[in-house]
């Protein structure tokens, strides 16, 4: 009689249009049951060929599109494009500048990492901290758009610099919200860290061992969750942060409840560098003097940045010309989204959600 | 001001014009499942509104503001909303299995008001086994939420649906047991008979001082029967975009929805019953206490679904199986022997 | 290790077989053979005194007159980076796969292919990737393309 009951697999389709794959990704499933027996990612839904618009544009237009390329963390798209540039060229950027793009910079990772958990906690039925995550960064939208007019792709930085200074309430304001950030960020682990319910979820999902993290060059929260101590703001010290004082968390869990904490333990430190940023900012212009026409030197540089999501880079070479000869961005989802058929196998689907929230994989990034 | 002397007065003013016995019981009851069906209308339109405005205040938001004051008649725009959508029969459904679903689910979340004492003499029909009538009611429907999921010919409704009735009759275990407790100590299945066990001490002697434990699992395997989070697996929205009922659109989805509003207030109407001294209660009217206990109930379990992330469906089994029925069991010797040894 | 340190110890082990390119980044450029692109990944990775594990990018360039394949290679317990390019020409663009030493490199050489053509030998998926399934008006990033429907940027 039981030879009778076979079961067979299914084929399911996690499609492009799901409330869960955190943009258009889809996920094309084989299942037993609730078990994944094999996840084969379709991407492209999202390529707008920003490298091939790149070329046919200055670098002060490129700009905009960098802010596309990746639109949770547009300052730090913004900044690694400057830096690249800076590289080839002869720019010192000023002192007041480097302290502006820092500030900007990691409001910008605090405001990414409030998603990142907000939307790991909605795709896992807690809908509650989703809103109050976004009332802090509804907080640190507003200060952006003080300074620059916008709330999500911001068009700040510029090639020797950041395009306008800040207004006088900014610094108070900023003040204001550094003030109840630690606070706040105490209220979500008393939701959610010590809850038995998202320990039970949390917990040995998603484990990426530590040779996966070296196989798939992971980078970021991803990697230092699994105890890989890599972060290029103390490792290939960039701008300014040698002059900060800051820790870097490291877990060894490997999973995503490990992540989560990671997190939560970056966005403390991120208002720590906020406040020793407010503290030393000095006076003095905010960009340099870069000609109308920019033309770096003829040269080939790789730049790279501490992103939220993991490491970010640009590829740039350049002819000597006023607009770039190739570009390539490089973002970290990209490689998190590759290891994700490795990590998938033996998962429930339920799992699968969680882990594909806790690697905070962001579509643009990887489609660019 | 009781309300039963109302119905009372009804049924010997039938007699009085000459109908006979059988007349007058028939369209009695005619009359009592239209003021049931009503009130249970109106109760589950209100307890929507209700879910929104308190969901919108614990996550610091206002919820519907705009229809009516603070957004009162929500509810019925949606409704009328939902009546005028087009109803899509997916090609390749099952026909009579996809119809059939949700009338049945309504019909049995409203089957179970009929031995639910809403107030002193304010019951339908005083079953002697009220209890028993129940669960064998809610137990009906697990069986239309697999109709709901084959017939959707959908794998992520048959997915839901399966995981639904999974969940469904796992829980119904420990929640029988947890009753079982009561009317143990009762002596009686029969819903008046429970409420009026718990009369004494001024109307304040109620089970849960006794059975605490009991109601503990009550509580925990009704939020269960009712699919809220933390066990709203079947309906997960960000897994399986919505569960059994995604391919249902119009009047149909509507039922469900507004079977899953009448189930919440049955499972509470229940627990207030069985443990909280029913319509007992000092000065004031007896359907008002049973109102306010019901409603004490059913705003627990909307804190439940605001706060706690939701299990996996395989955590959810393994906490019914292996640690709510163990615990039903202790609690039914405990009040075994509690009982004997105080011969209650 | 400093970039003159590596640039010295590479050499050494390679010499003959890289070319250096001199530039004032901080870290040391080359340019290999694409027949030496396998030992050249396999010794950095492998070497206890590199311990090249990360890698950063792989992209390629279309030079008017021929086609570059650069790797940016960095090292997670040792920092240092590393900056390696290869060139081939136009009319063959074939290229050795490196996902033997860096499982990373898949997606970057699936993209590598579809968008300039370059075919990586012994890549075990190479399949449409980025455009769509029906694509069939050539590879998008080479410098000689032109698109149906592209309109030139207007110039200010």
């Amino acid at each position: 009689m039981t030879e009778d009951l076979r079961t067979e697999e299914m084929i399911i389709n996690m499609g492009p249009h799901h409330p869960s794959t955190h943009g258009v990704c889809r996920l094309v499933l084989t299942l037993d049951g609730e078990v994944v027996k094999k996840c084969v990612p379709v991407i492209g839904y999202l390529h707008r060929a920003i490298e091939k618009m790149c070329e046919n544009r200055t670098y002060a237009q490129c700009i905009p599109l960098m802010d596309r390329f990746e639109y949770v963390t547009a300052m730090s798209t913004n900044w690694v494009f400057a830096l690249a540039a800076e590289k080839l060229s002869d720019i010192e950027v000023p002192e007041r500048a480097e302290h502006l793009r820092v500030i900007m910079g990691e409001l910008n990772r605090i405001a990414s990492h409030l998603l990142c958990i907000g939307v790991t906690g909605l795709d896992l039925g807690a809908l509650t901290p989703f809103l109050y995550t976004f009332r802090e960064r509804e907080m640190i939208l507003d200060l952006f758009e003080m300074t620059c007019g916008q709330r999500l792709t911001y068009n700040y930085m510029r090639v020797g610099g950041v395009s306008q200074d800040i207004p006088p309430e900014f610094i108070p304001k900023c003040r204001e919200f550094l003030s109840i950030i630690d606070g706040k960020i105490d209220d979500y682990e008393r939701i959610l860290t010590e809850n038995p319910i998202w320990i039970a979820r949390n917990k040995g999902v998603g484990i990426i061992p530590e040779q996966m993290v070296y196989d798939y060059a992971i980078s970021g929260p991803a990697a230092r969750a699994s105890g890989v101590n890599f972060d290029i703001r103390k490792d290939d010290t960039y701008s300014i942060y040698d002059r900060f004082e800051f820790d870097i968390p490291v877990f060894y869990g490997c999973d995503n409840y490990d992540r989560y904490r990671t997190r939560l333990g970056e966005m403390r430190q991120a208002a720590r560098i906020i406040r020793q940023a407010l503290d030393q900012l000095p006076e003095g212009p905010v960009r340099a003097k870069v000609p109308m026409n920019f033309k770096p030197h003829p040269g080939e540089v790789y730049a790279r940045i501490e992103n939220s999501r993991g490491e970010m880079g640009i590829h740039l070479i350049s002819d000597g010309d006023k607009k770039p000869y190739r570009l390539r961005a490089r973002g970290g989802s990209y490689n998190h989204l590759m290891a994700v058929p490795q990590i998938a196998p033996g998962l429930k689907i339920a799992d699968l959600v969680a882990v594909f929230a806790s690697l905070d994989i962001i579509m643009p990034e990887i489609d660019r | 001001m009781e309300l039963a002397p109302i119905f009372i007065w009804l049924y010997n003013k039938m007699l009085e014009f000459g109908l006979g016995i059988t007349a007058a019981d028939i369209i009695s009851l005619v009359v009592l499942a239209v003021v049931v069906f009503g009130f249970l209308a109106v109760t589950a339109l209100f307890l929507v509104w209700w879910e929104r405005k308190i969901s919108a205040h614990i996550q610091q938001r206002f919820g519907p503001m705009m229809t009516g004051w603070h957004g009162a008649l929500q509810t019925i725009a949606d409704a009328v909303k939902l009546i005028q959508k087009e109803d899509i029969l997916p090609a390749l459904a099952d026909r009579k299995v996809f119809f059939w679903a949700p009338v049945i689910v309504f019909v049995c979340s409203f089957a179970a008001y009929v031995v639910i004492p809403f107030g002193d003499g304010l019951i339908v029909s005083d079953l002697n086994i009220g209890v028993l009538y129940i669960v064998a009611i809610t137990t009906f429907t697990i069986i239309a939420l697999l109709m709901a999921g084959w017939g959707s010919n959908n794998k992520y409704a048959l997915l839901g649906g399966m995981r639904s009735a999974a969940q469904a009759v796992s829980y119904e275990v420990p929640m029988v047991l947890a009753v079982l407790g009561v009317v143990l100590v009762t002596g009686s299945m029969s819903m008046n008979d429970i409420v009026r066990m718990q009369s004494a001490w001024g109307g304040f002697r109620w089970n849960i001082i006794f059975q605490p434990l009991g109601f503990l699992i009550y509580v925990i395997a009704a939020t269960a029967e009712a699919n809220r989070t933390p066990f709203d697996i079947p309906e997960a929205e960000q897994e399986l975009v919505a569960g059994y009922n995604v391919e249902y659109s119009g009047m149909k989805f509507a039922m469900f929805f507004l079977a899953e509003f009448v189930n919440l207030f049955t499972v509470s109407a229940i627990a207030a019953t069985l443990f909280l001294g029913g319509w007992n209660g000092p000065w004031l009217p007896s359907w008002v206490w049973f109102l306010i206990k019901t409603l004490g109930m059913v705003l627990l379990f909307m804190l439940f679904r605001w706060t706690y992330p939701r299990l996996r469906v395989d955590q959810l089994m393994e906490f019914a199986w292996k640690g709510l029925v163990p615990l039903a069991f202790v609690n039914l010797v405990y009040v075994g022997i509690v009982a004997r040894w105080l011969n209650w | 290790m400093t970039k003159d340190e590596l640039t010295g110890y590479i050499m050494q082990h390679f010499s003959g077989r890289l070319e250096r390119i001199e530039n004032d980044q901080p870290e040391p450029y080359f340019i290999v053979h694409c027949d030496d692109l396998t030992a050249l990944a396999r010794f950095i990775h492998d070497d206890p005194k590199l311990v090249m594990n990360f890698l950063m990018n792989l992209s390629a360039v279309d030079t008017k007159e021929r086609f570059e394949m650069v790797y940016n290679v960095c090292s997670y317990p040792l920092k240092h980076r590393l900056y390696v390019k290869t060139v081939f020409d136009r009319d063959h663009p074939e290229v050795d796969t490196v996902m033997g030493v860096w499982p990373a490199a898949n997606w970057y050489e699936r993209e590598v292919w579809e968008l300039f053509g370059i075919a990586v030998r012994n890549h075990p998926d190479l399949t449409r990737f980025l455009l769509p399934d029906d694509w069939n008006e050539g590879h998008p990033l080479r410098k000689d393309w032109v698109g149906k429907d592209v309109v030139p940027f207007p110039e200010r």
